[in-house]
């Protein structure tokens, strides 16, 4: 088997990490461009080829209508949930959907969990390029606030990317064991997590015990669809007014232009980090340049109502676990809008306590998932983790009611049996449906899945029907049921009421092993153009050396004939025959780089390629 | 919806109390509960099975949710009783759920006045606070009885505790009273939501 690896599964960026074999010691691992930061932008070529990252990013600008960024918006949610971020995100949703969304991208048709596959497999190849080695398991992180059917589309990417996932973890969890904050202290810890998307809340006891240290979530809390994507939102939203008023100049809000100016606001943003004022500058179609210079105050007063809006989570994280503010021993910043310094001052004034803000925070969530994948892989016996479920699991009752089975931040994996039994004589189904959420009424609370019981005919009251209910380690529920008469195992066949089917999964991963068979290919010719290009260099750097008067000239015409071939190679795109052409240029000009070479280490190191003399 | 009818715990076998290893008493030393929580998660949990067999794994599953949900029940004094009077086979919610404690009655008449009056003189624009002070008032004094409740409660239990060692009528005895006391916990608890939720509508 090989090995697990940590991902980080981001709105805006996705990274994939490891622990160190020896040492435990988790690092990321960097990609084609050196950044560790996987852009989560994905983008489909008119010939139907996947590009995701650096490069799929920038053709947000190019192809905006065959590009998407923050899918992760998207994950399992059905239709109707998504009407709001409609407005705000460029999204072509194809309108063939029913439960599940389907995004349109150029002439293709997708789930959200076919895209974030993409990413993943991107980072899949990250890792085995870095390795050298296949790798098939992961740990994939996700906001603690997610629910059942967005963990369960998570899920289904991995399978989808071909990884086994092997483990779901919170991202702030993640981050507190990344830190490893047991070395230094031992008690309450905030996890305060505000990324490109989602807001999480959590709060952990830290426990050494003679076994080792135990990782023990009290309480989470959080919403997932706030993020520094939200505080773009506001600032396009804002400047796309002044340059109505000012230039007179209106543009679609999801088109190209839009996009460019979105851009160019993120950089203010991010600069107003790190300084008093910044200026944007963006030029408008009728030829005018647009500038307004931002202030930090005027950003502050922008973003306010994102900032309060995390401190209701906060307050309600405390109180679930019977905490005060005073409590907290210590506070860990986690994602890239924590940067902002008025949510830095806010949680700080909040806690009373300065945050921890030591490791990079893009990184942290992915370094964690890497320990995870270690304490996983290893059976690494000296660290526990103890997650919760963030929402309450209930079951319909009379009236719409919501009966709770499991309350929010239950200890996972936790699980409740109800018993059922029928109202009418000769009843052949109990219909059950069963929900997440903490409000009262069922058509206030997250539909999670509806299933009818099969019950043999028998006078009314006299079947007796055991249903648990089970949320795993994932936090994703899992249903059986019992008949106690006869102690017969049912198997329930659940439908998600946002998902897709066991079958679909598996046809989306035949397809992908089809679009990774190209991107193989393709990742193959970029290879081998780029090993084409230095030996083509190397040779005519060779060519010019005094000491290839030496050659004869049949061996001069024979490297003439083989360059001239791997060029043509080259312009083509079958690998293959661009490797066989390399070979055979490499064969060419052996004579000529033992005489580049000095007698004395020639017959050392006899065989040589030119390229590496 | 209609056709299901769900009971809890009637006929759970799995015994919260044996899983610790301590006797059916109410008054648990709660240091002592963590302490075997967590050393029994460390033998548990699915994160040292992930590269067992199926049937492991799923062993791990279950016997860690089964220690988790009894964690959660037994750490929580209110849920303790109940799940004890539930697998004593002596917890009846009854019909008698929605009917007021005979000795509230005439303070539960007022309050529901109160409350249809705030109503209606919320629907038609009236004036509010006189209304309003009322409510709060009757619901300070419905938390004060609430406290009553869970003192009674914990000399019930004491109680419970007591009589572990004599005869079964006198056991009978206790539960009866504990379980009347947490159906009038919860007729309480569910007033003082309401009227919590009506003030917060003002
Ligand atoms: N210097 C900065 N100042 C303010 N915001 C920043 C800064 N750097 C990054 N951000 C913002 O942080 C967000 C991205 O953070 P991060 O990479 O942690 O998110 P993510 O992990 O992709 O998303 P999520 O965790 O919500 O799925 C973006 O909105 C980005 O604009
Ligand atoms: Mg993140």
């Amino acid at each position: 088997m090989g090995r697990i690896v940590g991902i980080d599964l981001g709105t805006t960026n996705s990274l994939v990490a490891y622990a160190d074999a020896l040492t435990g010691q988790p690092k990321c691992i960097p990609g084609p461009y050196g950044s560790t930061l996987c852009p989560s932008v994905v983008s489909i070529d008119t010939d139907g080829s996947v590009i995701v990252g650096q490069p799929a990013k920038r053709r947000l600008l190019t192809q905006p209508e065959r590009t998407i960024y923050s899918v992760k918006r998207l994950m399992g949610r059905g239709p109707t949930d998504i009407q709001d971020e409609l407005k705000l995100f460029p999204f072509r949703i194809a309108p063939a959907s029913r439960n599940v969304i389907r995004v349109r991208l150029g002439d293709k048709v997708f789930t959200p969990p076919e895209i974030s596959a993409f990413i993943l497999r991107e980072l899949k190849n990250w890792a085995e390029a870095f390795f050298g080695e296949t790798v098939d398991r992961a740990v994939i992180t996700v906001p603690a606030y997610f629910n059942d059917a967005q963990r369960q589309a998570t899920k289904d990417a991995g399978r989808i990317a071909g990884l086994e996932v092997l483990r779901l973890v919170n991202e702030p969890t993640a981050a507190a064991l990344a830190y490893g904050l047991h070395e230094k202290q031992r008690g309450k810890v905030a996890v305060y997590d505000l990324g490109g998307g989602t807001f999480d809340i959590s709060v952990l006891k830290l426990i050494s015990t003679s076994e080792g240290d135990i990782y023990q979530v009290l309480s989470t809390n959080g919403d997932t669809h706030l993020g520094g994507d939200d505080i773009d939102n506001l600032l396009q939203a804002f400047v796309h007014e002044l340059i109505l008023q000012h230039d007179r100049v209106d543009f679609s809000p999801h088109g190209e232009l839009a996009q460019e100016l979105r851009k160019a606001l993120i950089q203010v943003k991010h600069q107003l980090s790190e300084t008093e004022a910044a200026t944007l500058r963006f030029s408008l179609p009728n030829g005018k340049v647009f500038t307004h210079e931002f202030t930090r105050g005027a950003l502050d007063a922008l973003i306010r109502p994102v900032v309060d809006r995390t401190m209701g989570p906060v307050k309600q994280a405390l109180a679930d676990a019977q905490l005060k503010p005073a409590d907290i021993g210590e506070v860990v910043l986690v994602g890239g809008a924590t940067r902002t310094p008025l949510i830095r001052r806010t949680v700080q004034e909040f806690f009373d306590r300065k945050p921890h803000t030591e490791l990079n925070p893009d990184e942290v969530v992915a370094l964690g998932a890497a320990v995870q994948a270690n304490i996983l892989d290893r059976g690494v016996k000296n660290m526990l983790l103890l997650d919760v479920t963030p929402l309450s699991l209930g079951i319909e009752t009379y009236g719409g009611a919501v009966a709770k089975v499991i309350p929010r931040n239950s200890t996972i994996p936790a699980s409740a049996q109800e018993l059922y039994t029928t109202g009418v004589d000769n009843q052949t189904g109990i219909e059950i449906h069963v929900l997440q959420g903490e409000r009262e009424l069922a058509k206030d609370c997250r539909s999670l899945a509806r299933f009818t019981l099969k019950v043999p005919p028998a006078p009314a009251g006299l079947p007796r029907i055991e249903v648990k209910f089970l949320i795993d380690a994932n936090g994703i529920l899992q249903v059986g049921a019992r008949d106690l008469r006869t102690g017969e195992q049912h198997s329930i066949e659940v439908q998600p009421s946002y998902g897709i089917s066991h079958a679909e999964i598996e046809r989306m991963l035949e397809e992908s092993i089809e679009y990774a068979e190209q991107d193989f290919a393709e990742r193959q010719l970029i290879e081998a153009r780029t090993e084409a290009d230095t030996i083509l260099a190397a040779t005519v750097k060779a060519q010019a050396n005094p000491k290839s008067a030496e050659l004869t000239a049949d061996e001069g015409a024979k490297i003439d004939a083989s360059v001239a071939a791997l060029k043509e190679s080259v312009a083509g795109t079958d690998y293959k025959l661009i490797r066989k052409r390399i070979d055979e240029l490499n064969r060419a000009t052996e004579h000529l780089a033992e005489l580049l070479m000095s007698s004395a280490v020639s017959t050392a190191l006899e065989g040589r390629k030119l390229a590496e003399v | 919806m209609s056709t299901a009818t769900t009971s809890t715990n009637s006929e759970k076998v799995l015994d919260y109390f044996a899983i610790f290893g301590v006797p059916r008493k109410l008054w648990i030393e709660m240091s002592e509960l963590e302490q075997k929580f967590l050393q029994m998660s460390w033998k548990l949990h699915p994160d040292n099975f992930v590269n067992a067999t199926e049937q492991e794994r799923e062993l791990s599953l279950k016997r860690s949710s089964e220690l988790n949900d009894a964690y959660r029940t037994l750490r929580d004094p209110i849920a303790r009783v109940e799940y004890l009077l539930g697998i004593e086979g002596e917890r009846k919610e009854g019909e008698k759920k929605q009917q007021a404690p005979p000795e509230l009655l005439e303070e539960v008449f007022e309050l529901n006045e109160s409350l249809e009056e705030l109503r209606e003189a919320r629907a038609s624009g009236q004036d509010l606070t006189g209304l309003q002070a009322r409510l709060e008032t009757a619901e300070k004094s419905f938390q004060e009885k609430l406290g009553e409740v869970d003192a009674e409660l914990q000399s019930a239990a004491r109680e419970w505790d007591a009589t572990l060692t004599v005869d079964s009528a006198a056991r009978k005895k206790v539960m009866a009273r504990l379980n009347e006391l947490l159906n009038r916990r919860s007729y309480i608890r569910n007033l003082v939501t309401n009227v919590a939720k009506e003030l917060g509508e003002v």
